[in-house]
């Protein structure tokens, strides 16, 4: 026994040792890191889109750098970013310094977005953020564009374009409430989990909503981890809402979107719910989930240009599931780096930078292209619109997820009609139908 | 010229009498030592982080064991003074332009005021009820974070902070020396006499109070030390990571102080910090295996409890010294008898 | 809107005072704070899910193969890392958290950390004074009513329970008078995790399953204990009520600050304790020897 314990300090003594002396290996290769909460869905489709990527760059031979062709190493790193933003650092860093990756690829939560940032900012490498929605990260490259110029936004465009594609969505289910159901004035009950990202929606919503010709029936604030939601949804029912306006991007999406339909509440649900964009929702709502209409920017039988059928068709022989909006750091490295890696026949950060951020592509999800604010300068941020990335809007039909959104949309009066090949019709819950039809 | 060469020679003797007799403290010594001189051998930036990190830790988890472990009052949020220490840094910083070596002081000067608020409270709970309700005030503080994002910045925290200098070498430089001189203070207080009746209180309160000594000021003096030299490290933090978060204030933070400071040995300060020195870049070190990672960390928690409950470091300690029988003076376990009153150790 | 918040808090108080009671007989009995107490809740939640999900069974079912196998696990995981170190109480404390994180990590290995959800015992739901109500819920209140009325069966009239109750009033003379104390601490964690397992498969079918499900309820379940008072398990009923009382009128009178709800219940707590520091119906411990 005494032994065993001795043993037991010698092993962590040499484990702390070795932890410090684990050499990293040189390479002649590009080494890309990808960074995201890896336990999670979300890193592992920042993993899986990078793997795909890398997979089909090295088939075609790998990347041509001036006259040499080098293969792409990816480097995993999982950021825990969900329960740690220390530990997301900590993993920036050792990508960085440890494993000398020479681009980075990921990253989800906006707070440890914004650390991790910092960190690849210092050491001049190019960041490609997969997931974080938050204006303040682009924001820093137009106030200190030399210290942030090397980042730029992958996916998705920022949430002040997401509450716009929102509003649009909201409009427009409420016109097919308007018509076929002959409401009056529509009422909307506005919930949104309490969060940083929600609190300017809320505002904004208030105001667009009587701009409609709607009514806000009330507005409620749930915990985003919140699972009993009870109490709103029967305060939701006595204002007599017919549409709730949701904003969830945490857990809470599951239990009001499974509580709301087992107690037939008789509101649609539109907006944004991150839970119901997941494969997952319709097990997790045991069924429920049924007509819940939500913001995505995948759904298997949409084809928003040539590229989208390809990307998700490979993506789902792959791995046995559609993508989230995270996988797009396959189009990151595909037709982002790559491209410009081989445009300017260098990996120099500074040289890729100013090749980027004037670059216009096809992704699967639309076309990328930079934006600029007011004053010009850049801020490395998508732009929205038709032509470029709108999103789409999904509903749950009867177990399926298909497309209802954009659908003979035109963003402006002068604008084209836009309807993506495989959108569908919107349907409207029975029971809802039930209620109101005169 | 005399009274320097006189001070240098009672300095060794010093060091020969009393560090270089000891193991244990010659280990500390040596180990204040290396720390210092690393940064000669090695530039690489991921290793001076994790240490950074670690000191920074350190002070947190020393400032623990000065509250729960000398006076007995079991704090299950300490995370409070933690996140008091970081956003108010963070605030002063932003707001007031503070430089850092103004706002963390400032920050930590909050944290003491945030030990009086839970400290006053807590005076007349114990035990398991003192343990559960200090865990409920860096939630309830969390809640008001998330209440007002327009000046606590909500879940994104507040960020943009000034670093500490701009060089990481500078930056660890800064650190170390301040966990050193923190850690040392905390000792020095616990070797004097309020240090005494820390121990008291924890021992048995009712008697300290029948010697006539007033145990809420000193309860008090408990907290809001502890308070500040936590919020100290909130500070440090905050600036580091250039980040001041709503992680800073989390359960899991709280928890982590305990697991550090009983891991290490409690009722010691050097106990806590041993203990985040080794447990932190082992929980590092555990990325080889990402999934595995905290399972691997939880299991050595459980193995090491079982098989030394009082703490790992003491045990260590227990087996490279002895106790003298007669005069109780600290002796290397290989000697036969003792340095002081030659008695044998047998 | 009185009428929604009376059936709120009765049904989240249920929830509440299910987990409290089995945590303070383990506290009153053995003195161990098990911060492990809603870990082995979620273990048993995920039984329930993979018997639901994977073998397609009823919950019922689920049910029935998930308390059991909980209880097993419980009670071997104390025997082998809790029970050696029941002096040291810092050590307990800090040696049930690395147990309820194991335990968290091992299922996030085995179902990863996507949320899961599990079908209700009974499907549907019914309108009471114009309030709509679950029947899960239903089961779930009744099911407090029922533990506790058992609970106090047990422990007056059988001569098990008179051996808890003499071990959680004076070990020593327990011990002195015959009964294994040791033993006694075993049953009554082996009955105390029962009681999480069975609450959790109550309870799960109204909530989300994953591997972090278990710090919430942590929180509130020593909210509850301390204000009740810890050892007293009449105490523990009552203030689950209470508290859930106050969180469901936090949600129904200030909608927008629906997420306060947590805070405001542990302000209620730290108020009352300032009053009565030993909770609502505890006992003043003594100092022990």
């Amino acid at each position: 026994m005494k032994n065993l314990k001795s043993l037991l300090v010698i092993i962590l003594a040499f484990f702390l040792v070795v932890t410090f002396c684990f050499p990293a290996w040189g390479a002649k290769t590009i080494k890309i890191g990808v960074i995201g909460p890896m336990q999670f869905v979300q890193g592992k489709g920042h993993w899986n889109g990078a793997v795909m990527a890398a997979e089909e760059i090295n088939a075609r031979g790998g990347v041509k750098v001036g006259d040499k062709k080098m293969k792409i190493e990816l480097v995993k790193a999982d950021s825990n970013e969900f329960l740690n933003v220390m530990d997301a650092t900590n993993a920036m860093e050792r990508l960085l310094t440890r494993d000398k990756v020479d681009f980075v690829v990921g990253g989800f939560r906006s707070e440890a977005v914004l650390a991790m940032q910092d960190i690849a900012m210092d050491y001049k490498k190019i960041f490609i953020g997969c997931g974080a929605a938050h204006p303040e990260i682009c924001l820093r490259v137009a106030k200190d564009y030399d210290t942030y110029k090397y980042f730029f936004r992958g996916t998705p465009f920022n949430s002040r374009y997401l509450v716009r594609t929102c509003f649009i969505q909201m409009a427009t289910v409420g016109a097919i409430l308007k018509k076929s159901l002959n409401i009056p004035k529509v009422k909307v009950a506005i919930v949104a989990s309490k969060a940083m990202w929600t609190d300017p929606m809320v505002k904004a919503a208030e105001g667009f909503i009587p701009k409609m010709g709607m009514e806000v029936a009330g507005v409620w604030r749930p915990s985003p981890v919140a699972t009993d939601v009870m109490a709103e949804l029967s305060a939701i029912q006595r204002s007599g809402a017919h549409m709730i306006f949701t904003m969830f991007a945490a857990s809470v999406g599951i239990p009001f979107a499974r509580q709301a339909g087992e107690l037939k509440i008789p509101a649609v649900q539109v907006g944004i719910n991150v839970e119901a964009q997941k494969e997952g929702f319709w097990q997790a709502t045991q069924g429920h989930g049924n007509y819940v209409m939500t913001l995505n920017t995948y759904n298997n039988d949409v084809e928003v240009n040539e590229l989208t059928k390809p990307f998700l068709e490979t993506y789902m022989k792959r791995f046995g599931e559609p993508p989230t909006y995270t996988a797009d750091t396959y189009s990151a490295i595909v037709y982002g780096i790559v491209p410009a890696i081989e445009m300017t026949g260098t990996l120099n950060a500074d040289r890729l930078v100013k090749v980027m951020e004037v670059r216009e592509y096809l992704v699967p999800g639309g076309k990328v292209g930079y934006i600029k604010d007011e004053q010009g300068r850049p801020l490395h941020d998508l732009k929205w619109g038709p032509g470029y990335l709108t999103s789409l809007g999904v509903q749950w039909q009867d177990g399926k997820q298909v497309g209802v959104w954009p659908n003979k949309w035109k963003a402006s009066k002068d604008a084209p009609e836009i309807t993506y090949k495989g959108i569908v019709p919107y349907k409207i819950a029975p029971w809802v139908i039930e209620k109101y039809k005169k | 010229m005399d009274l320097i060469r006189y001070y240098i020679r009672k300095f060794f003797k010093l060091l020969k009498t009393e560090v270089f007799v000891l193991p244990s403290r010659m280990i500390v010594l040596l180990f204040i030592i290396g720390l210092l001189v690393l940064p000669l051998i090695t530039n690489d930036p991921y290793l001076l982080r994790i240490l950074i990190l670690a000191s920074i830790f350190a002070i947190f988890a020393a400032s623990w064991d000065l509250l729960s472990g000398f006076t007995g009052q079991m704090n299950f949020g300490h995370a409070l003074f933690f996140g008091v220490g970081a956003y108010g840094a963070a605030l002063l910083n932003l707001h007031l332009d503070l430089p850092p070596w103004g706002s963390i002081p400032l920050g930590a000067l909050g944290a003491v005021v945030a030990g009086l608020i839970i400290g006053i409270p807590c005076l007349r709970l114990r035990g398991t009820y003192l343990a559960l309700t200090t865990l409920s005030f860096p939630i309830i503080l969390m809640g008001i974070v998330f209440a007002i994002p327009e000046v606590t910045g909500g879940e994104l925290g507040i960020s943009g902070l000034d670093r500490i200098v701009r060089s990481r070498v500078g930056q660890y430089y800064i650190t170390v020396v301040v966990m050193v001189v923190m850690v040392v203070a905390m000792w020095k207080i616990t070797d004097s006499n309020i240090g005494i009746i820390f121990h008291a209180i924890r021992e048995d309160e009712v008697a300290v109070r029948a010697s006539g000594i007033n145990t809420t000021r000193y309860k008090l003096m408990a907290f809001c030390l502890s308070g500040f030299f936590a919020g100290m490290a909130g500070g440090l933090y905050a600036h580091f990571m250039r980040i001041a978060g709503p992680s800073t204030l989390e359960v899991s933070m709280s928890f982590q102080v305990v697991i550090w400071a009983v891991f290490g040995g409690v009722v010691t300060i050097w106990g806590p910090v041993g203990a985040v020195f080794i447990l932190f870049p082992l929980l590092e070190f555990f990325r080889f295996w990402p999934e595995f990672r905290m399972l691997l960390f939880a299991i050595v928690i459980l193995l090491i409890l079982l098989f030394m409950p009082q703490g790992l470091l003491p045990w260590i300690r227990d087996k490279i010294e002895n106790e003298c029988p007669r005069c109780k003076i600290r002796n290397v376990a290989t000697r036969k008898t003792c340095r002081i009153c030659a008695t044998s150790m047998h | 809107m009185f009428a929604d918040i009376i059936i709120t808090s009765l049904i989240n108080g249920s929830t509440y005072a299910l987990l409290a009671i089995g945590f303070s007989l383990v506290f009153g009995v053995a003195r161990i704070v098990n911060i492990a107490h809603t870990a082995f809740y979620m273990v048993a939640a995920f039984c329930i899910f993979f018997v639901t999900h994977h073998l397609g069974f009823h919950p019922i079912v689920g049910m029935l193969i998930g308390v059991p196998v909980v209880t097993l696990l419980g009670m071997v995981t104390y025997w082998i890392f809790i029970a050696p170190i029941r002096e040291h109480e810092a050590a307990v404390l800090i040696g049930t958290i690395a147990l309820a994180i194991a335990l968290q990590e091992v299922m996030l290995l085995i179902f990863t950390g996507d949320y899961r959800s599990v079908p209700p015992l009974v499907p549907g739901f019914f309108t009471i004074i114009g309030v709509k109500v679950f029947y899960q819920q239903l089961i779930t209140f009744v099911a407090a009513l029922v533990i506790l009325g058992a609970l106090r069966l047990l422990l007056m009239k059988t001569r098990l329970g008179l051996a808890i109750r003499s071990t959680a009033q004076d070990r020593e003379v327990a011990n002195l008078m015959g009964m294994n104390e040791s033993r006694v601490a075993l049953y009554a964690v082996g009955i105390s995790i029962a009681l999480a397992g069975f609450t959790g498969a109550v309870v799960v079918p109204l909530t989300i399953v994953e591997p972090f499900m278990w710090l919430h309820p942590l929180i509130m379940m020593m909210a509850v204990v301390v204000l009740g008072g810890l050892g007293s398990i009449k105490g523990s009923f009552f203030a689950a009520y209470i508290l859930g009382f106050a969180e469901a009128a936090v949600v129904f009178l200030i909608p927008m600050g629906a997420f306060l709800k947590g805070s405001v219940a542990l302000s209620i707590m730290i108020l009352v304790l300032l009053i009565r520091p030993e909770g609502l119906f505890g006992i003043a411990f003594e100092e022990e020897r």
